[in-house]
Order: structure tokens, then sequence, then C-alpha cells
């Protein structure tokens, strides 16, 4: 570890965003330090164990897990600096730098760094946020917390379930459930159209016979302790439920997937401008923000369909990062 | 006509199916009627306090079927004991009274029928220290509310939970709203409240500096606070519970068995629960919405507990800065999105006037609150409900807080909202509290009707309540002064509120405190782990989550749940499965994906297994 | 033989196409609204012999890592799927495990081997 704790690059967060970021920012010259929240590079994808991901960028079907690995390796063959488990609490703006703080098991630390690349991710919008409403038992996931449960910690979150939103993850989920023995009853899509690729409609839902429901949306949940059923309602053009649709369904959890914000509250602590309806931070072309020094990619940048463009947008922040030291050194 | 009469004539009036009666001293009404409205309607008819102890409220609503309640453990743990004090109920009030009662030698028991403290409408209620200024100077609500106000500072110190004294805002949109609010400040005064004064919209704006454009200024009461009423419930009971109170969860009564004397006293003899029998000496009712239930067992009953549905609703922390203390609009202010509303109904607007000062403004306007951990709290709503254990939340009421508040809070939008709750209150139809020691039943104290303002009361409640059982317990033996009751708790390190220094030096005495867990709020292993050797055990996800809010955040405990529900089995030394979200139902996962139990050893792989490890 | 026409999506690439695809036979399969050549080929698969891949995880004895995820090495009949997951979840891995390690072999005789798509650096628990 560079006992100075001074970089030319500093990549928050450790997922195929981050890592791409780094890898490039490394290859350009640049003195680089990758923090990341966990205790394994890889981000999201150490629990997307399902296949498809490098059609585009290796014209092969890998799994999360192993897409990842490509990177991990690369990352640790160039041995770039890495903080592992070790969370940013905060980030001064210097004059020229920044001065990054964050803490891991063996304290607080100070960083100076002449850039910040934010490839923190994005989080999953909550059943509050989508306004459902009744009572709040045991048994309501994310899709991504669902799949946290399955996949890493090998634990059946639902006996049979409803799930919310045909995003990816909640498509992927519903196969994943009932390879696993749990019954998924159906997925509700509020939109008129399915909001995940095609191809997981058909693999996922189609080859599993489980039916999804165009229009309709959770209305309500049902059972004090755990999930006893929930209400659907089939919704009116303006996507506003019509009581006179609604119904009852028993099942023991409700699994959502009704979208993801980009994770931006520490960059909008540096200054970033964050769009307050999609989350996503200002951007210029050359993916650096309204803050000079500051850039972002992957899914904190806007969240992407295919994660193969998730590393290319790394990458290109990787670039960015770099010629923008280069220029503000050769002029400074 | 006599008393009686009138109510007669004016229930009558309202329904012809309920029977009106008098009965030791209550008044109580019996039938059936098709709507809440209606038996609610009735109770608040039936109230004259010079003449009656209270009403009775027996109005059964037709085909009503209440929320199924929580699944409760069926065992003998309590069977048999004999605690000098049982306090039936675990919010602030009965904490609170458990604490206070720690400060005597004393064997006391409190029993919860959820699977912590502050399970009920202690845990969802904003969490405002209240000023009163609208209690009639006569009520319980205005005596235990002022004494328990003057009392947070110091509680708050010695318990280490948050507080701050920002004071409250009622707002005002016209000149001419100053004069009523000169009368309730001169009022207040001669009350005991101090500080009240008119606040133009100049000096306003330092303390609320982003209120609309049509506020004039406001009736600013200095003496307004603002806690965390779960932290200070959670704070009480530990704090009682280190200084010898025991705690029982998921224990609820079920009978009594009363005896009555010769001379017509009733005594109660035991207590049921789920749990089995106990022989109590003295028994509190601090059983919130079910106070009512609790003293009839007792056959102490002169109330009604007639549940009120509150929904509050919690924005994100970059939504806090909208408002700086608590506000609300006053009662009598008419703001120009409700001129249409109010056009030619100069009734209306005086009622509103004269509701303020005789202190019937029991369902409070939806206000505006800065909470301790920075977020906006907005509400709460007020809906009379028959179903007591009714918290789930509505769309149209939440829909409608949200669109109200927006008018106060004008930048406030709906992608702001990060989470929604509901409490119910437990007001009687007097709408006042009901502290007093037991009328027909000798070794019972009631504590009921305790709703708004019973956060800021509890700790004054608790002082009486304290004291008369010691008064009462003095009868048949020395009641001694625990010698070593320690008044102070330390809450948990909160290490995101340290100095790095502090931080820092405390991570390298325990590198879990370096370990984040939650993103959103910040919080690590460490911590997660104090919480778990507290000296109140509650290992449970929403036992963490109130204690140091993981997932309160904006990811709701998406990213942290998983996470938090690891230490606690590897803590408690469980299976992952059998980490609940809250009481013994609240299942959060069925076990191993692969089937059979976690820890079972399955049956082929061997080979597979050596061969990967050859490689 | 009578004509059988069937809509697919193809699950190929992102691309999804939606594809129309009429057969009157094993030999005489037209194929329509496919944008390349893996769809085509896809589809006649599907007419004739659906196959699919197959991605889970198989128990450890991991306190840490409970479960590792794992895929086969090639795609199987569709209807054999959930036999399939029944032979996976008997198997318990013992670490270490090194990505892309083949922890079984030719499974159900379907000549699909069962591969570590992740590893476990070290053994936790006996």
């Amino acid at each position: 570890m560079n006992k100075d704790m001074n970089f030319d690059v500093t990549v928050i967060g450790g997922g195929p965003a981050g890592l791409a970021a780094a890898l490039e920012a490394h290859k350009e010259g640049g003195r680089v330090l990758l923090i990341e929240r966990e205790d394994r590079l890889g981000g999201i994808l150490k629990q997307c164990i399902h296949d498809g991901f490098g059609l585009v960028r290796y014209e092969e079907k890998l799994t999360g897990p192993e897409y990842a690995q490509r990177f991990i390796d690369e990352f640790e063959a160039a041995d770039i600096e890495s903080m592992l488990t070790t969370f940013v609490t905060d980030i001064k703006k210097n004059d020229v730098d920044f001065t990054i703080r964050a803490v891991c098991s063996s304290g607080v630390k100070t960083i100076n760094t002449g850039v910040i690349i934010f490839a923190t991710g994005c989080r999953e919008r909550t059943a509050r946020q989508v306004f459902i409403h009744g009572t709040r038992p045991a048994g309501i996931f994310t899709a991504g917390t669902a799949q946290h449960l399955i996949n890493i910690q090998g634990q059946l979150p639902t006996r049979r379930c409803v799930i919310l939103g045909s995003g990816d993850i909640g498509l992927i989920m519903a196969r994943r459930l009932t390879l696993e023995g749990a019954e998924v009853e159906g997925v509700y899509e509020i939109q008129p159209e399915p909001s995940g690729l095609a191809r997981n409609v058909q693999q996922c839902l189609i080859d599993y016979d489980i039916p999804l429901h165009l229009s309709h949306t959770v209305t309500r949940v049902f059972g004090r302790d755990r999930v006893e059923a929930v209400e659907i309602c089939r919704v009116d053009e303006n996507r506003n439920p019509m009581p006179e649709t609604a119904r009852k369904v028993e099942c023991d959890g409700l699994i959502l997937s009704v979208g993801l914000i980009p994770e931006n509250e520490l960059a909008e602590s540096v200054g970033v401008t964050v769009n307050k309806a999609t989350g996503c931070p200002t951007c210029g072309e050359n993916q650096m923000t309204d803050v000079p020094g500051v850039f972002a990619c992957g899914n904190a940048l806007r969240v992407f369909d295919l994660v193969d463009y998730v590393s290319a947008s790394g990458e290109a922040a990787g670039r960015s990062a770099m010629e923008y030291l280069k220029e503000v050194r050769a002029n400074g | 006509m006599g008393e009686f009469d009138k109510i007669c004539k004016k229930i009558k009036k309202l329904s012809p199916n309920i029977e009106i009666s008098e009965e030791k001293g209550c008044i109580v009404l019996r039938g059936q009627v098709d709507d809440w409205k209606t038996a609610v309607k009735a109770g608040q008819l039936a109230v004259n306090k010079k003449k009656y102890l209270g009403v009775i409220n027996d109005i059964k609503l037709k085909g009503f079927v209440p929320s199924p309640e929580s699944m409760l453990p069926e065992d003998s743990s309590l069977d048999g004991q004999r605690p000098d004090v049982l306090v039936i109920g675990g919010g602030i009030t009965g904490c609170a009274a458990a604490r206070e009662l720690s400060r005597y030698k004393l064997d006391v028991l409190v029993c919860e029928k959820g699977a912590d403290v502050a399970s009920g409408a202690s845990k969802a209620n904003g969490g405002v220290v209240h000023v009163g200024i609208n209690f009639s100077a006569s009520s319980q609500k205005h005596h235990y509310n002022l004494i328990g106000n003057q009392m947070y500072e110091e509680l708050s110190r010695k318990l280490d939970v948050p507080f701050e004294r920002k004071g409250q805002v009622m707002l005002c949109c016209k000149k001419w709203e100053r004069i009523p609010v000169w009368f309730l400040a001169h009022f207040g005064e001669k009350k005991g409240i101090h500080g009240t004064r008119y606040m133009k919209r100049e000096e306003l704006l330092e303390h609320e500096p982003n209120v609309p454009e049509f506020i004039d200024g406001g009736m600013f009461m200095p003496i307004g606070g603002i806690t965390s009423p779960y932290e200070m419930t959670i704070a009480l009971a530990e704090n009682a519970a280190s200084n010898g109170v025991r705690f029982s969860f998921e224990t609820k009564v079920q009978s009594m068995e009363v005896r009555t004397e010769a001379d017509g006293t009733a005594h109660i003899i035991s207590v049921k629960t789920n749990r089995g029998t106990l022989y109590p000496k003295l028994v509190i009712n601090a059983a919130g919405v079910h106070a009512d239930e609790i003293a009839d067992m007792a056959g102490d009953r002169t109330f009604t507990i007639h549940p009120r549905r509150g929904t509050d609703i919690i924005t994100d922390k970059k939504a806090g800065y909208m408002v700086k203390t608590s506000m609300a609009k006053a009662p009598f202010a008419v703001a120009p999105y409700e001129k249409e509303k109010l056009k030619g109904k100069a009734f209306t607007t005086l009622r509103l006037l004269i509701n303020a000062f005789n202190g019937s403004n029991h369902t409070k306007g939806v206000g505006v609150i800065h909470s301790i951990h920075g977020n906006m709290l907005i509400g709460p709503n007020a809906v009379e409900t028959p179903d007591r254990e009714d918290t789930a939340t509505y769309r149209d009421e939440v829909d409608a807080i949200i669109r109200m508040q927006q008018h106060l809070a004008p930048g406030l939008e709906f992608r702001d909202v990060i989470a929604y709750f509901t409490g119910v209150r437990a007001p009687t139809y007097e709408e006042d509290f009901v502290v007093r020691k037991g009328i027909f039943t000798d070794n019972i104290l009631e504590a009921a009707g305790i709703q708004s303002p019973g956060v800021t009361a509890a700790p004054a409640i608790a002082v009486e309540l304290a004291k008369w059982a010691a008064e009462y317990l003095e009868k048949t033996e020395h009641v001694e002064a625990n010698e070593n009751f320690n008044e102070e708790r330390k809450a948990p390190p909160r290490l995101r509120e340290m100095s790095q220094e502090e931080r820092d030096r405390l991570i390298k005495e325990n590198s879990d405190y370096g370990v984040i867990v939650c993103r959103c709020e910040e919080i690590s292993k460490g911590e997660i782990i104090d919480v778990l050797n507290s000296p109140l055990h509650v290992p449970t996800v929403d036992g963490i989550k109130r204690r140091l809010r993981p997932g309160m955040g904006r990811c709701q405990g998406g990213f942290c749940m998983p996470l938090v529900m690891n230490i606690i089995a590897e803590h408690e030394g469980i299976p992952l499965s059998d980490v609940k979200k809250a009481g013994s139902g609240s299942v959060i996962t069925y076990g191993f994906t692969k089937g059979g139990p976690e820890d079972a050893v399955a049956a082929a792989a061997g080979d597979a297994g050596k061969e990967a490890a050859d490689e | 033989m009578d004509k059988n026409i069937k809509e697919m999506i193809c699950i190929v690439c992102p691309n999804g196409c939606r594809m129309t695809v009429s057969s009157e036979g094993p030999d005489e399969i037209a194929v329509a609204g496919n944008r390349c050549v893996r769809g085509k080929s896809f589809a006649i698969k599907e007419m004739t012999n659906p196959v699919r891949s197959l991605s889970t995880t198989v128990r450890t004895d991991s306190e840490k890592f409970p479960v590792l995820p794992v895929r086969l090495s090639a795609e199987i009949p569709k209807d054999r799927i959930f036999d399939m997951m029944g032979e996976i979840n008997k198997i318990r891995v013992t670490g270490p495990v090194r990505p892309g390690a083949v922890l079984a072999k030719n499974l159900l005789g379907l000549g699909a081997d069962l591969i570590a798509t992740a590893g476990i650096a070290t053994k936790v628990r006996k």
C-alpha cells in the first residue's frame, strides 16, 4: 500500500465500471487507487450468477462472476492498489486536488487524489417509493435483496411470490426462484410493455410458464407478521390503479423490480449537480461532471442495460480522467 | 331536563339503535351500528366530564372484523411469578414508569405484546416535545405535558437520547391572525407556558427560512422540541433493565382473576398471559390502544379507547432543509389555497377559531417536522377506526397528506418520500389522559388515553405512577430505595457523529467499527454488535433498525438487511432463517435453498469437491 | 404433417428478435424476423430439440460462502432442467475451489459438466 496516500486517480466502487475505469487510468500511466466498500471486488456481478454477460465485449456468454473475474484478474495482474472493506465518508475539494476520508477496519484513512471517478453503481427503488400501501410485514424484498439472499446466502426468501415490475432483475429472479422450487404466481408490470429485455421475457417467464400481466400493479400488502396476500389492480392509461379491478392474490412474498436509481449521494456532497428525477449526474461528453476533476461512469452515470456498456463507460471515464489530469498539469 | 336525558336525546336522534344507561358513574352505550362514524359520534355526544367518570362506549360496528394480531408463542416462562409491579405495555409510558419504579428495590416486570418496546404508537409518531398551548388548563394533558416538557433536557442528557429545543411554530397567513395569537400567548403565559409570541415574517425567516410567500408570520413557541420517540422509549427501557426491571416481549395479557372484597372493592388476584399466569401485587395499565380492555378485565373501566389512525411520511434527508423546527398552520389561519373552500362559511372559520382556544382541537392540523435525524416528517392525519391494530397505510390518505403539505413546503415532491407509517392513537372520548389510581379496583394504576402529547408527558406521568405504586406497596411492606439505581444510560457509540480522531481511535480498539454495513446511514458492524449486547436484548432486524437506523435510509434496507441478518445470526449463534424481522411469525427466509436443514450434511459431492481442490 | 407456426423471441443475444417460425416437418423450417444467422439456428433448434444453458448454485462447506455459483458447460434439453437442478442440489462442495474448476462431470449423462463460476479461497469450516 502506498504509504503517502497520494494518487492521480481514485476510483470509488469496485464493480464492473470501477474495475474498468481503474484499469484504463492505469494503462494511461496514472497512479490509481480503487476503493471498494465490500470485501470482494466485482460489485453486483457477484450475485448475478446467470449467464448472458459479455456477448458484446467478448462474444461469449459469461455468467456475472465470470465476467467480473476477467477484470479482477487483469486488475490484480496490473498490481493496481485497492482498499477493500473501505467506505468513503467524505470528500473535500481543494484548489487543485481532493482529499478523501475513508473508514476501514484499520482506522480512518486520508487520501489525496488528483481526480475522482465515481463508479458507485445504483440502488433499487423500494416499495414505499412506488407507493405500495397496506401493512409492512416481512417478505417484501427488492429483487436485488432477494437475489443476494438466494445466490450469496443460499437462503430461500419466499415459497410463493408475486413479482412487481418486469425489469431484468425481476425477470431473472422469477426464473431463479422457480429453479429453486419457489412458485412465482406472476409478474406484474404497470407499463403496457415489459421493461426488461425481450429475451429475458422468453427465457425467464415464457420458458417456465410464468404469466406476465402488463398494465397491472400491486396496490396493497396484507399480513401482519409475514406477507399473506397482495392486492393487484389493473391501471388506466395514466397508470392510476382502477379500484374496481382489484383482486387479492395469496402469497408469502412480494419481490420488487421497479427501477434503479444511480447512487450519487457522495458525488452530490462534492457539489456535483444531480438530476432530481433520474438521479443522474450532470456530465459532459467526457463523463466529467460539473465539478472539474470529478468523473462518473457505469450505473452511477446512468442505468445501463448491459454490463458490456458499463465497462465501456468505465474505460471512457478512466481515459478522460487521465487526459484531464495531464492537461491540468501541463497548464498548471 | 336532566343531564342524562339530554345525552339520551342527542344520541337517540343520532341513532335509535343505541341503548344508553348510567352504570357505576359512567355513561354506557350499547348496540350495533352500520357506520363507525355513528359509534364515534355517539361516544362524543355522551361526554359530560362534570357529571360522569367517563364514557363506556360498547357500540359494535356491524360486520367488523379486526386485523389479525401477531402470532404469539405459548409457553410457561412467566408462570407462577409474583412481581411486585406488573407493567402492562412497553410503550413510552410503560417504560418510563418501569424506569421510575426501578428507583425502588422492587421486582418489576414489563409485559409487552410486541417483539420490542415501542411497538405501537410510541414508534409511530413524529417525536415532537409539545408546547401544549391549546390544552385546557384543567386537563391532565396540560398538567403532565408542561412538567414533562420541562423534564426533557435533563432526561435526554441522562439517557443519551437526541433532543433539540428548536421551538414550534404555528403559521399565520393574515395580519388579523396576530390577534388570536396574542390571546393564545397570553393565556399560555397564565398556564405556565412561557415565551410564546407572534413573529413577523422577517424574524420568522431566521427560524424557518423556507416558509411560503403567503405566510405573514407565526406564533413561535420556544419551549417546543423534538426527540426520537422510539429511541427515548428504548433508552428508558434499557435504563430500567440495567436497574433490574425485567421485560417479557410477545407477552399478551389475556384475562385477569379479580376478587371482590366485602366493601365492594375489586382486587386483581392473577393475570393470565400466553406465557403463564402471574400473581402481581400491583398492576400498571399502560396498554395504549388496549387500555380499556385491560381496565375492563380489572373491573376498573371508566373510559373507552376509540382508535385513531395517524399516518406520517418521511422524506429523504435531502429534503430535510425545508423545515427547521416543527410547524403547522394555525388552526384558525386561512391560507390562499383554502379560501375557496371556506367562502361564505364564516361560521366554519369562527369554529376553527373557537376550537383553538377551548382545547377541543384534538385532531391538530397536519404539520411538517424536522426530525431529530434530519429527515422531514410530514403528518399525521387523523382517521377514526374501529380497528385497534390497523397500522396499514392507504394510498388516498398518503397522497392527501403530501398534497396538503406541498402548500407549506413548496419544494416537496413525491419522489422525496422514502417511507411512511401509521400509528394508532389511543384517545378516550373525553380526549384527555386517564392517569389515576384504581377507582373500583385497589391494585391497579391507570395510565390510559395516552395519545399526543404522550411522548412529552410520559416522564411526568411515570413519576406520578411510581409515587402511587410505592405508596400502595408501602401499605403492606416497607419499600426500600434501590441504592444501586443508576439514572444514566449511555447510548452505544455512534461513530458517524464522532471526530475523525475519535473514530480512528475506536476502530483501532475494535476493527468492527471500521466495517460499514449500512451505506445510507453509515453504520458499522461494531455498532450493531454493541446493540446486540445492550441490556435490553432484541436481536431482530427491526430491533437493530430502531436502535441504529440501518434500513431507515434511502435504500430502506435493500443493501444492508441481509448483512444485518448475518451479524445477528453470527452473534446469537442461530441459523440465518431464525433471524426475524420482529416477532416470531415475521420469518424473513425459509431456510436453505437446496432443501434440508441448514446445517445438515448433504449426500454426494465428496469427489467433486476433492477434484476441485486438487486442480 | 400440419403446418406448425410459432412466435418466439430469440434468446441468443440482447437484441431479442421476435421471430415467426413455421415448420412442415423437421427439414422444412422457415424462420422470419431474425436479424442474424444465429437466430435462425436457434429457431430451428427450438422447433426440434429446444435446449437451455443453466446457471445455479451448489452448497459448500464454507460458512462465509454457503453457496457457490456454478453453470453447466453445455446446454441441455429444456425439459431436463428440473431433473438437473435436483442433481446439482445433491452436490456439496468442500473448498477451496478456484473459478472454472469442474465440480462434476457428465451430469445425468447429458454431456454437461458442472463448472464453478467463482472461487472459494479458503476452507473456513470443517
